[in-house]
């Protein structure tokens, strides 16, 4: 059988047959990008706009789409819940990033045609680059019966429905039950969902009490798992129940109740965190293969393994680093070093030393009451073999306290500085 | 209803001087200045950190090295930066730590210890 690129993606599986054979579809071949196209504004597409005009001099060109002239960071927005932060804090104008001189178009895309790496926003305009860059967070699977959004909201993306959620646990009656889905792994902010589990009853136990029923989709909690339990049966003791293996069937809006494989769930306050995948926009683009969730790509630059010159950072992509804003920032490094490369006509991949030098990092916050957090934090570093980032330290708090809660304002205020100012 | 004491997010205008002074870089020395734009998260944007955080921008070398390998050498990891430290090789660290050493300090709110 001669070794074409139809016989080794049939022999292989595409993605490990594109990776073995890079001069062959992927961007090595394409021109040296004089023009990026950036669709989301959030962490990772701030990041790769801010970093690709720093480290190229400002010879790439950087043109970033987002339908929100400002981003609201999920970063932190648990804690607009108990009120130790507003929305406006967390709000963060897009036009921070003019003075490197990103251009700001304001605008949905509708549709991504990798095949020419261009977009078409909701008015019909149509905007093309050498590379295309797709930042564009997640997007949910379908649930059945969640027609109403505002009732029962998921408050997963930040802004208006994290206003909604507050609300509605500010209205909760004393003793009232707060009933939560976690959607199975992997999912946006892995400590996120328990992390909102004891926010919510710490509220609820100094009002004078209440329940919060935590329906994980997942065998055992995801992410500082040992903090949590002992959060959960300890300070949250007879406020929290958690429910493991509790796959989301189907939600009943006028009821306020979830139908999960280990019952059903009714609550004064329901908050669903629905199946997460890549945004629709991305899947019907055929970035991702079909019958899974989100897209591959290699993660020395992030280039989509399906189609050269389109790149996905952050959330939507299936290296398997977890889903975070820090992460986010780290991954659209790697992406602007590789564009930057491309465009001074040197290919990333040929270069063994960087090969070998590739790393991104994690490290996170999580306030447990309102004013003590613990924290986590990861290392990954690519490994030649699996073509994958490969995770070589893991680490959390031994406890949650005042310190490491002040900690999080000065990690906080540092990531939001490097991702967007 | 809750404590209103907390610390506040610190977003300063502009934390560098955009594009002044950035140019191509080769490529060993783009591989040390993406490793080690890695810390920046946290320690700033070119090592020049906000809201107190530990600039890295200017510090010496040899400072920097020192440190993050006695971080290493901790027996049982505590702290992030302590955990941080396992997940570079003793070469990356160097190569990290020279970067840094060759930046000027710049102009913000960080803390220099």
């Amino acid at each position: 059988m001669p070794i074409t690129r139809r016989n080794l993606i049939k022999a292989a599986g595409a993605a490990a047959a594109l990776a073995a054979l890079p001069g062959l579809v992927r961007g090595a071949s394409l021109p040296a990008p004089r023009k990026v196209i950036v669709v989301g504004g959030g962490f990772a597409g701030s990041t790769v706009a801010k970093y690709i005009r720093l480290w190229s001099g400002g010879k790439v060109a950087v043109t970033l789409v987002d339908p929100s002239a400002s981003h609201v960071s999920c970063v932190l927005s648990n804690l607009v819940l108990n009120g130790r932060m507003t929305l406006g804090e967390l709000t963060i104008a897009h036009s921070k990033l003019g003075p490197y001189g990103v251009k700001i178009v304001r605008g949905q895309v509708t549709a991504i045609n990798p095949a020419s790496r261009s977009v078409t926003l909701s008015g019909g305009t149509t905007l093309t680059g050498d590379r295309l860059i797709l930042a564009m967070g997640i997007g949910f699977g379908s649930v059945p019966g969640w027609t109403d959004r505002t009732r029962i909201p998921h408050a997963w993306i930040a802004g208006q429905q994290t206003a909604i959620l507050r609300d509605q646990v500010r209205g909760l009656a004393v003793g009232g039950t707060f009933v939560m889905t976690v959607p199975k792994a992997p999912y946006r902010c892995p400590p996120g969902p328990y992390e909102r589990a004891c926010l919510v009853a710490d509220i609820l136990k100094r009002r004078g009490g209440g329940k919060v029923v935590v329906l994980d989709g997942n065998p055992v909690i995801q992410a500082e798992k040992e903090t949590f339990e002992r959060a959960f049966s300890g300070i949250y003791g007879g406020i929290v129940k958690y429910v493991p293996n509790a796959t989301l069937l189907s939600v009943d809006n006028a009821n306020r109740a979830v139908n999960t494989s280990a019952g059903t769930f009714k609550g004064g306050v329901v908050n669903l965190l629905p199946p997460h995948r890549a945004p629709g926009v991305i899947l019907n683009a055929g970035l991702v293969p079909a019958g899974q969730s989100w897209a591959p790509v290699d993660p020395l630059t992030y280039e989509s393994t399906l189609f050269p010159g389109v790149h996905v950072i952050g959330d939507s992509q299936a290296t398997g680093q977890p889903k975070s804003a820090h992460m986010a920032n780290s991954q659209a490094k790697v992406c602007a070093d590789a564009i930057v490369r491309y465009s001074q006509g040197f290919d990333p991949l040929a270069d063994a030393d960087r090969t070998a030098n590739v790393t991104t990092n994690s490290a996170c916050y999580s306030p447990i009451t309102y004013n003590a957090a613990s924290w986590l934090t990861a290392n990954f570093r690519y490994d030649a073999t699996s073509r994958n980032m490969k995770l070589v330290q893991l680490g959390e708090a031994d406890q949650w306290n005042s310190e490491n809660y002040e900690d999080m304002f000065e990690w906080a205020s540092n990531l939001f500085t490097d991702s967007f100012a | 209803m809750l404590d209103p004491t907390r610390k506040a997010i610190v977003f300063p205008a502009l934390a560098v001087a955009a594009l002044a002074g950035s140019s191509a870089a080769g490529a060993a020395n783009m591989t040390d200045q993406l490793l080690a734009s890695q810390c920046a998260q946290c320690h700033g944007t070119y090592g020049r950190a906000v809201a107190g955080m530990d600039s890295l921008a200017g510090e010496s070398a040899g400072e920097i090295t020192n440190e993050l390998m006695e971080m290493r050498s901790e027996g049982r990891p505590t702290d992030i930066m302590e955990h941080q430290a396992l997940g570079y090789t003793p070469a990356q660290i160097q190569r990290i730590a020279a970067y840094y050493s060759t930046l000027s300090r710049g102009s913000s709110s960080g803390g220099d210890d």
